[in-house]
């Protein structure tokens, strides 16, 4: 079999696979699913962050033209809880009168059309006791969780080592909450044939929701399948299974027909997760030429009421750079707020901001390059396992990104490029990103007419997924892109690992090459002992395979074609499975590594307006092994703009009084439009990653971390000014 | 969405008639506001009267004056060759709203009806709002406030107008033709907004039923200079943080007539009189922009989430006047 050495860093970009059905419009979002006799939900939303429902007056609702049921706390079933994976499922909704956030639901009204539905909707009447909200992560009554994530870290002695310094830095960071905000509505349609459920769902992970539907309804999880071939985007929204998901198929259930549930914008600000706020505090102990003796880096994000939310925003700096002291401390504070959640990079794209603004203030300190810097600390191992990195070539991003932006034309002085009226910056940022890898399953089945089908239960959210891992499988199994399909984003299939935390290529790639060599030991096995085969006899190590054959590794001549064997042998197809569960550290005497990347940014600011306007971002990106140029360079082109977005616009605002999303639209809250989005380069850099079998890291989030701090650090050498408040808006600029 | 009725007008008085006679009649245009704002349950209508198929569109072009029928279209009027040659900021000002796809829906009319973006007035689950309910009082006061008016604003209510044609029509002296229950009559577009007071709910002269049939706008003098200029948080799609429509005519160096108005800083588009005082007769240069600035921004009502916008528009009319005056002999 070929093996990952012999491949190359970067597949070939080829064409998305499910690019033609989505330019006509043939692929089906969960939106475009309608049943038969299908009816339609709508929901009712707390408009106070803490309290309880005193009243609910339902009668203008119930005879509401078309309505079928109101469903609220009163007249709902028990329902179980769902799982607690990494993340945790929120509790089932409607079982009692308590308030914990503005926006939980506090009914669902199910008519014929979806425009009824909402109109009786508005027709509830909510009387509210209302209780005081905890809404300031200062206020000293809010509960405080030390350590949450169990990522606390420490090395040496590092306040002594801090008091000791000879130079010593210290800052404070702000970023804001962010909304996911992913184009498709996420939608949820359910129907239950007795004691069977199907919905489709615009969710990141099929099998989770699956587990969570069957103990919210107490069914076997085989009573239920989830459906997601394709999703109009998550960036971590769909990682959880939320509770319209359990409402749409109470509704269901409720008046016995299928019900689509469809959130609306603002709904998705309050229902679907955020990016948290954080404060941080970096504090920096160095030698005057620049090696770091001390890094503190401490940081408190927001949390809801109920259940958790993984965020360490401190603990990635505890292997961002070598340092022989070190102190990370995440802190999480519960408030009356809507769900936080994983959004793009969660916590790397917070904590990367801060200590890639303290390096460059520094850097300024010291009178060092800020890349120089960054090179000088360079973390050759694993500063917190001591063990050679599984790969890592940030070295290179740097060096590559630096040539290829012109890095050596900077004037360090700030203020002293300019172009007419308009200050000149250059910023850049390393980026070290956190690893992650989940268990995952696949199946793999080559079929009489020598085409293959490989199938998983996972989801392809735009990322490319479905294009990769045809061609992984068609690379594995020796088969023209043309004579494989890969199926997923149903719960029936193998159990898919989420689409999250850069971690799918990885998890599924080693799925789908365990399940492909499965597959050809299959084949094996059915001539082991069949003296007419040339493959009698072969191990899977010793075979190699290529235009539908299997053949003697080094001699092509000797082998058999897939349809061949099967027809010999009276099959119609074969089929194996295939599981991959990552490795650790201690068996392979490695630690494993998330992507590395260089960011390096130039900016225009218009000193009296306070405008800044991107000229051109590049990314210098080590990701393992690339398995498709154009899909993998897309990923890290909108991580870029997300990182735009993140640095320069997004900001979910709450009303300090009542708890309110005050700017849950796409006309209030501002994502990037094509004109703020300058060129943008990619290069990947490294080599195939020795801890995944694939050679894999993932692209999926690095594109996005990075480009707060190099933009920050461009306004101040642009202007002398540091920001450190995200975003970066026109006020703090004038 | 509440149910209401849908009429098409097939003629100018009976759609008057319609609405006028129905205090649950509203008319609808390009809908780009109306049909957001029935969505979101702020606007309830039982009976919309379309105007879109009425004679009332066209532009016209009579000696110094243009008049621009009122279902005209953004795109349309931007498109136009008279507006690019003889009232570019106008132009400039049409083409940095909204975008091309809203252009091609949103009438003139529209556009100067178009309602607040206040995002407490668009949220009916806030009580809140002057604006909706008369006396409620004004939550956007204490809440998250940045797209908010710092002139013409008090604590009853911050909601800026945003337009951003409305800005340079008013510096142009632009006149609006209205049609009532009783017959025609012609209004200032300076005088057809109402500063919110404690009546935030009333934001212009209309009477019940009035239709906007029209607007006339007198052309600039071939020699006038002019420029709008709009500052942003994102480089497209999006409101005005401020903004400055400046026309003027240079004489050797000095300023004969100064036209200024400010956009996204007042509660209606503001027409800064006291600014072109200082520049008429004034050499153009630093010290006249920096004094007009001073005396268009006077009394500002600023809130936490405000308080920027008060040099911010100063700036912004500085460098409009600056651009505008650039290369000038």
């Amino acid at each position: 079999m070929t093996t990952v050495e012999r491949v190359r860093l970067v597949g070939e970009g080829v064409d998305r696979v499910d690019g033609p059905l989505k330019a006509t419009g043939a692929a089906r979002y969960p939106n475009d699913f309608n049943l038969p006799d299908m009816a339609h939900a709508a929901l009712v939303r707390s408009t106070v962050a803490a309290g309880r429902v005193r009243g609910l007056d339902t009668a203008a609702a119930e005879s509401s033209p078309g309505v079928l049921a109101v469903i609220t706390h009163r007249n709902a079933p028990s329902l179980g809880h769902g799982p607690d994976t990494i993340l945790s499922t929120p509790p089932p909704p409607l079982q009692h009168d308590r308030i914990l956030h503005y926006g939980q639901y506090l009914a669902v009204v199910v008519a014929d059309t979806a425009e009824e539905a909402t109109a009786a909707a508005r027709r509830i009447k909510v009387d509210y006791d209302e209780a005081e909200a905890l809404l300031d992560m200062h206020d000293p009554r809010a509960e405080v969780l030390v350590d949450p994530f169990k990522t606390d870290s420490d090395r040496g002695d590092a306040e002594s080592a801090l008091a000791a310094a000879e130079v010593q830095f210290e800052a404070a960071y702000t970023t804001s909450e962010n909304t996911n905000s992913p184009l498709g509505l996420f939608t949820t349609v359910a129907a239950w044939d007795g004691d069977t459920l199907t919905v489709h769902d615009s969710t990141q992970w099929p099998g989770n929701v699956r587990t969570a539907l069957a103990r919210v309804f107490g069914l076997p999880e085989n009573a239920v399948r989830v459906l997601a071939p394709f999703v109009g985007g998550g960036f971590g929204a769909g990682l959880r299974p939320w509770p319209h998901v359990v409402l749409a198929a109470l509704a269901a259930r409720t008046v016995g027909r299928p019900v689509k549930l469809v959130l609306s914008r603002p709904e998705m600000f309050t229902g679907t997760g955020h990016r948290t706020a954080s404060e941080q505090r970096v504090r920096i102990g160095a030698t005057r030429d620049g090696h770091l003796v001390a890094l503190h880096h401490e940081s408190t994000t927001t949390l809801q009421m109920e259940g958790d939310n993984f965020e360490p925003c401190a603990s990635g700096t505890s292997y961002a750079y070598a340092c022989p002291n070190l102190r990370t401390r995440d802190t999480q504070v519960r408030l009356n707020i809507t769900w936080c959640n994983s959004m793009r990079a969660p916590g790397e794209a917070q904590g990367n901001f801060a200590l890639e603004s303290a390096m460059d203030e520094l850097a300024y300190a010291l009178g060092i390059d800020p890349l120089e810097l960054r090179l000088r600390n360079y973390a050759e191992e694993h500063p917190g396992l001591g063990l050679p990195w599984s790969s890592k070539a940030l070295r290179e991003c740097y060096e590559v990104g630096a040539e290829r932006f012109g890095w050596s034309r900077r004037d360090p002085e700030p203020g002293s490029m300019r172009d007419g009226d308009q200050l000149i910056g250059y910023g850049m940022a390393g980026v070290s990103f956190f690893w992650f890898q989940q268990p995952c399953q696949a199946s793999a089945t080559l079929r009489e007419d020598g085409t293959a089908l490989v199938r998983s239960a996972v989801t392809d959210i735009g990322t490319g997924t479905y294009t990769v891992m045809t061609q992984l499988s068609a690379e594995l199994l020796g088969l023209p892109l043309s004579r494989v399909a890969f199926e997923l984003g149903d719960s029936d299939m193998p159990e898919g690992a989420p689409a999250g935390g850069s971690g799918l290529t990885a998890g599924l790639g080693s799925a789908v090459q365990s399940a492909c060599h499965n597959l050809v030991r299959a084949f094996l096995d059915i001539v082991r002992h069949d003296h007419t085969s040339p493959l009698r006899g072969c191990e899977v190590d010793e075979v190699a395979v290529a235009d539908g054959r299997i053949f003697r590794m080094g001699s092509p001549g000797r082998g058999e074609s897939y349809t061949d064997l099967l027809a010999a042998h009276g099959l119609h197809e074969l089929t194996a499975d295939g599981a991959a569960t990552p490795g650790t550290s201690e068996e392979l005497g490695i630690a494993p590594a998330g992507a590395f990347g260089a960011k390096f940014v130039e900016i225009r600011v218009d000193p009296e307006l306070g405008t800044l306007h991107l000229e051109r971002v590049v990314s210098a990106i080590d990701a393992g092994r690339i398995l498709n140029e154009k899909t993998a360079t897309s990923q890290i082109l909108g991580g870029t703009v997300g990182g735009i977005g993140m640095a320069l616009f997004e900001e979910t605002v709450t009303d300090r009084d009542t708890g309110r999303i005050a700017n849950g639209t796409f006309g209030d809250y501002l994502i990037p439009v094509n004109a703020d989005i300058p060129d943008m380069q990619v290069i990947f850099v490294g080599r195939p990653d020795r801890f995944n079998p694939v050679g894999v890291k993932g692209v999926g989030e690095i594109g996005l971390v990075g480009m707060s701090a190099a933009i920050a650090n461009a306004i101040h050498h642009a202007t002398g000014r540091r920001l450190r408040s995200l975003p970066l808006t026109i006020d703090m600029l004038l | 969405m509440h149910e209401f009725e849908y009429l098409r007008a097939d003629e100018v008085g009976r759609a008057v008639a319609t609405v006028a006679g129905d205090p649950g009649a509203s008319y609808l245009a390009g809908g780009t506001t109306q049909l957001d704002l029935m969505k979101d349950g702020v606007l309830a209508p039982d009976r919309l009267v379309d105007i879109t198929r009425l004679p009332l569109g066209g532009i016209a072009c009579d000696g110094d004056m243009l008049h621009v029928g009122a279902v005209t279209t953004m795109e349309e009027l931007a498109a136009d060759r008279t507006v690019a040659e003889r009232l570019p900021f106008l132009r400039q000002a049409l083409l940095l709203g909204a975008s091309v796809q809203l252009r091609n829906m949103a009438t003139i009319g529209g556009n100067l009806l178009q309602r607040t973006r206040c995002r407490y007035f668009r949220d009916p689950a806030v009580s809140a709002c002057n604006k909706r309910l008369r006396g409620s009082g004004c939550a956007a006061v204490h809440g998250a406030a940045r797209m908010h008016a710092i002139l013409g604003a008090s604590q009853h209510c911050i909601a800026v107008h945003a337009s951003d044609m409305a800005v340079p029509l008013v510096a142009l002296d632009a006149v609006v033709r209205l049609l009532g229950r009783h017959g025609e009559r012609s209004v200032p577009l300076t005088e057809f907004y109402l500063l919110p007071g404690d009546t935030p709910d009333v934001e212009n002269v209309l009477s019940r039923g009035e239709l906007i049939t029209a607007v006339e706008i007198p052309l600039l003098a071939p020699e006038t200079r002019s420029t709008y200029l709009k500052v942003r948080d994102r480089a497209s799609y999006e409101f005005a943080l401020t903004s400055a429509a400046v026309a003027l005519r240079l004489d050797g160096g000095v300023i004969g007539e100064a036209r200024v108005a400010l956009g996204g800083v007042g509660t209606v588009p503001w027409r800064a009189p006291a600014a072109e005082a200082v520049l008429r007769g004034a050499p153009a240069g630093e010290e006249a922009f920096t004094a007009a600035a001073e005396a268009a921004v006077v009394d500002p009502f600023t809130v936490e989430g405000t308080a920027f916008k008060v040099e911010l528009a100063k700036r912004t009319l500085v460098r409009a006047l600056r651009t505008v005056t650039a290369g000038a002999p």
